[in-house]
């Protein structure tokens, strides 16, 4: 008996370490959010069939051309946005040309390219999720991503073609299973963090110098100063808080940190153009009232003090969920929208299998004005869920 | 603490072990990964009503045994360890070697007297427990457990004697 039991534990030893937390939430909040009424989901297609037709100017309806290219290795136009596509979605179609957790990316004018340098958000022989992000510059010019060649990250102008490396290699396994990628305005600086936080540090790297700084994993980078020393964090999960890390690279020290706990959830904006502030929506949801939210706010980084609260008005009534992105202006903010079914906790079947790959379903994207919370529209996009889909600027926080 | 919370304190803190008994399970770390993943998933969607419980890791548990013997089932049996034993001369004391001849055996072994070894040898449950977690009788316990000892020394005959022992002590139990 000890002698078996024994062997037992020596093979036991073998079992791998992994944190199963984060990505287990990550993927029931996929299967809830995707659970979609499809009678109001094909009326929201035939609507932004119409409008289509109807507003050539807004880059809207299906956002893939007839055939999708591989980017070029220069003169493409600034980009609009960029999307990850999975392949067998549980319902529906994936778009045409589909590569199995490839990244496109979509110009102004309306044309996609695959990135073939990216690494795939697959592991091969799709055993399993392994995130690779992707970041735009706010002007739309620059990407960053996971190059599968270089095994670290790479930013790339999309007008020259000119390519920067990291100095510093990052493995594969560091990637996590939801990770974040912010691109500074310039294109000099990449920061990348994950969930689940193990002992690996998240990064910031210097392109330019090839310095490179640890940060602490599972905060989100929504914001950087213009010369790259002071960087704003936000974690939404399990507790919302903000973090200021400033003098990055002094070598004397190792960076001076402000960190405040808010007392309710909140979804964050990227840092708005004063450097300061960000955008909020409290999020009220509980498993039998999921997708609830609160008003706009706007909030001191530093303090955690909501300095203004408005209503949003314009955003049509069935819309659930709110993912807050691009400042526009230093007044406008966008408030990227799905307007999904959000089942309660006890109306989803025990027994109902869990969906990897969810259907495509439509965002529309609104202007918002944060004194006003009047909201314009301004697009509308194909994707899987929030995280799938980027706009330019540093990432909001869920 | 809300529900997610609360969640993750409970992967916290039994994750490591469940994994460890899925690796016993499946003999594969990727599939170890899928069937605890799988078995959190629905753990996650009747949070609600296990966080209430006292021991929500029994039903994880019972999940986690359960959802193996039905994979296990379905699907082709494609993931026995490709190492081979070294062709050579070796002891059966020697622990590298035990474990790869073990592995390899412990593989072969449809998925009810797997989940019977594991259960009983590595959780060290009794065999009402063992019952009870694969949702069977007392009687089918004791008969998989011989069943699985005597095809472990059939396939591993350089470990037999010391598995014909266990037997042996398990009459005396």
């Amino acid at each position: 008996m000890t002698w078996l039991r024994n062997v037992l534990v020596d093979l036991a030893d073998d079992s791998p370490q992994v944190d199963l937390a984060e990505r287990t939430i990550a993927a029931h909040h996929r299967r809830r959010r995707t659970v979609i009424s499809y009678l109001a989901a094909a009326m929201v297609v035939v609507v932004s069939l119409g409008v289509t037709a109807a507003v050539r100017l807004l880059p809207d309806g299906p956002q893939e051309a007839a055939s999708v290219g591989d980017l070029p290795a220069r003169g493409a136009g600034p980009l609009s946005h960029a999307y990850k596509t999975f392949c067998k979605p549980v319902s529906g179609k994936a778009p045409a040309g589909c590569r199995d957790g490839g990244w496109r990316v979509v110009t102004r004018s309306g044309k996609t390219y695959h990135v073939p340098e990216a690494l795939p958000s697959l592991a091969p022989g799709r055993t399993g999720l392994r995130d690779s992000p992707l970041a735009i510059s706010r002007d739309g010019w620059k990407i960053a991503y996971y190059s599968a060649k270089e095994g670290t990250f790479q930013v790339r102008d999309l007008a020259s073609g000119q390519k920067t490396t990291a100095a510093t290699k990052v493995p594969k396994t560091q990637l996590g299973s939801i990770s974040r990628l912010m691109l500074s305005d310039d294109g000099r600086f990449v920061a990348f963090s994950k969930v689940p936080d193990f002992k690996d540090p998240a990064l910031i790297v210097d392109m330019r110098d090839g310095n490179v700084r640890e940060l602490p994993n599972r905060w989100v980078p929504i914001g950087l100063s213009q010369d790259g020393a002071t960087i704003t964090l936000a974690e939404y999960s399990p507790r919302s808080r903000l973090r200021t890390i400033s003098h990055l690279w002094s070598s004397s020290s190792k960076g001076d940190t402000t960190s405040v706990i808010l007392p309710v959830d909140y979804r964050f904006s990227p840092l708005a153009p004063d450097g300061k502030t960000v955008a909020v929506i409290e999020d009220r949801s509980t498993a039998e009232k999921p997708c609830r939210h609160g008003n706009l706010a706007l909030m001191d980084t530093l303090t955690g003090e909501k300095r203004k609260t408005t209503v949003i008005s314009g955003l049509p009534s069935d819309v659930s969920q709110i993912s807050l992105r691009t400042w526009l202006s230093g007044e406008k903010v966008t408030a990227l929208t799905m307007s999904v079914r959000c089942r309660p906790a006890s109306e989803v079947p025990d027994d109902e299998p869990a969906v990897i790959d969810p259907p495509y379903q439509t965002m529309t994207a609104y202007a918002v004005n944060v004194r006003t919370g009047k909201a314009r529209k301004l697009a509308t996009y194909r994707a899987q869920d929030f995280f799938g889909i980027v706009m330019p600027g540093p990432p909001g926080a869920l | 603490m809300d529900r997610n919370d609360s969640f993750r304190e409970f992967v916290a803190g039994h994750q490591q072990a469940l994994m460890r008994t899925a690796y016993l399970l499946t003999g594969d770390a990727h599939q170890a990964e899928d069937l605890l993943q799988s078995v959190l998933l629905k753990v996650l969607g009747r949070w609600s009503r296990l966080s209430r419980v006292e021991h929500p890791e029994a039903y994880a548990r019972k999940a986690l045994v359960n959802q193996h013997i039905s994979w296990r089932q379905r699907r082709v049996r494609s993931e026995f360890p490709t190492a081979e034993p070294p062709d050579r001369l070796y002891s059966s004391e020697d622990s590298t070697v035990v474990r790869l001849v073990m592995l390899r055996a412990l593989m072969r072994l449809p998925p009810r007297q797997r989940a019977v070894i594991v259960l009983r040898y590595y959780e060290d449950r009794t065999e009402r427990e063992t019952a009870e977690l694969m949702n069977c009788s007392i009687g089918t316990v004791k008969s998989q457990a011989h069943y699985a000892l005597a095809r472990l020394r059939e396939l591993a005959p350089e470990l037999a004697p010391k598995l014909a022992d266990i037997e042996a002590e398990e009459a005396y139990r």
